[in-house]
């Protein structure tokens, strides 16, 4: 009565701070950094992933077994956390996890575009969305057209209508914007809500920038730019990216200078490695925030986003080990904390 | 009019009473308010790790300390009058 929505944070956010407390350290990746493929498996099979390796070892060999097994725990541990939350905090975690409805929607699109065996399209999906895997295992024997028709309901229907008529490219853009627009339609009257749209924002402003960066130094024309960007960033408005794609990209880079993510474009060699340093430096921005609000949404979307880089690291630490790259070069592509 | 009916004493002896009820009843509402968020924070810990559990328990009684100074003055004005 007194501190309802105050004990649910509690309850979830110590709950996740004792995940967190099993991520994988930095050290670990030094210590498989200079393992074989082989050898990061058996390693990883004395982590939380020994389930998931186990139960896809039979089927699989090399980095795809880690990739299904790495998935498959990773939609294991948002279920979990979406299970477990209560109230407010869990209507908020629900929304943020519906970027993974986009992806499990896209992978089987382009899998039934591509005519892929429907076996293969579940092993990709991710159901740690509002969709259930049955939903989904529903949807892998349905044609384009009646897939499309299932979603009606949700605020996806519109861009998926267009399939056929755009590129599949657009219609992912679309699907994120979408996605995004739901989520900044929340009322942001209270602190609890507010921190967590401004968290999206930033989000969004991150995503922006890296678009930005990457289609100016291919060429693109503003028009086209401006095209693929997610509205509603924190400080990248669309006025500002409207002027911003509109310098040479020298200009660019100097005029990001005065943003909150500044500090990503301080050194770099390659845009890769720039894109890199956003995901570090919006790393090192949650947890900041998240330990300014420790009884908030930060600290458990702190440990969500921490989750998927740690996932990400593996997948590239595998892929990397698997076709014999050097340690440095998968060091690079690696967001370690 | 209450004290030509009842007496200085008797008076006295029922404001005490109000007094230690008082001092009791709000500091227990008082640590019922800090106990829930440390609770669910303990249970949470807890469920993720058993070993959280001695220390949940632990962070969780510390509010209590404010029942026992509200005992302790409820003590004093019922025995000390």
């Amino acid at each position: 009565m007194f501190s309802g929505t105050k004990t649910a944070y509690a309850y979830i956010v110590a709950r996740t701070r004792v995940m967190k407390s099993r991520l994988l350290k930095p050290e670990d990746y030094k210590k498989m950094l200079n393992m074989s493929f082989d050898e990061i498996v058996r390693f990883l099979e004395e982590t939380e992933y020994k389930k998931e390796i186990d139960a896809v070892a039979y089927k699989y060999t090399g980095p795809r077994l880690l990739d299904y097994a790495l998935y498959a725990n990773l939609a294991k541990t948002y279920r979990k956390i979406y299970q477990v939350s209560f109230g407010e905090v869990k209507d908020l975690i629900g929304e943020y996890f519906a970027r993974w409805d986009l992806w499990n929607i896209i992978n089987i699109i382009r899998g039934k575009m591509a005519n892929v065996n429907p076996e293969i399209i579940e092993e990709t999906l991710v159901p740690a969305g509002q969709f259930s895997e049955a939903e989904l295992k529903s949807m892998l024997t349905k044609e384009m057209g009646e897939i499309v028709k299932s979603l009606e309901h949700t605020p996806y229907y519109n861009v998926l209508s267009k399939i056929g008529s755009i590129p599949m490219y657009k219609i992912e853009d679309e699907l994120y914007k979408a996605y995004y627009s739901k989520l900044l339609k929340i009322s942001a009257e209270r602190i609890e809500t507010k921190l967590f749209l401004n968290f999206i924002k930033m989000e969004i402003d991150i995503k922006n920038v890296k678009t930005l960066l990457r289609l100016k130094e291919s060429g693109e024309s503003t028009e086209e730019i401006i095209d693929c960007i997610i509205p509603g960033g924190y400080e990248l408005t669309e006025d500002e990216i409207r002027k911003l794609a509109s310098l040479s990209y020298e200009e660019l880079l100097k005029s990001l200078e005065d943003y909150w993510f500044s500090k990503a474009l301080e050194k770099f060699e390659s845009l890769s490695e720039a894109e890199v340093n956003f995901d570090r430096l919006w790393i090192e921005t949650i947890a900041k925030r998240a330990s300014n609000y420790p009884l908030s949404i930060l600290p458990v979307l702190q440990y969500i986003v921490l989750k998927k880089v740690e996932v990400d690291d593996l997948r590239i630490l595998g892929w990397g080990k698997w076709f014999n790259f050097s340690n440095e070069e998968i060091e690079k592509q690696m967001v370690i904390i | 009019m209450v004290e030509a009916l009842i007496g200085d004493e008797a008076f006295i002896r029922g404001c005490a009473a109000i007094g230690a009820s008082l001092a009791v009843g709000l500091s227990g509402i008082g640590a019922g308010i800090a106990e829930s968020g440390i609770g669910a924070a303990a249970v949470g810990a807890t469920a993720e790790d058993r070993e959280f559990f001695g220390l949940g328990i632990l962070f969780t009684v510390i509010p209590e300390t404010i029942v026992i100074f509200g005992l302790v003055v409820s003590f004093m004005l019922i025995f000390a009058m």
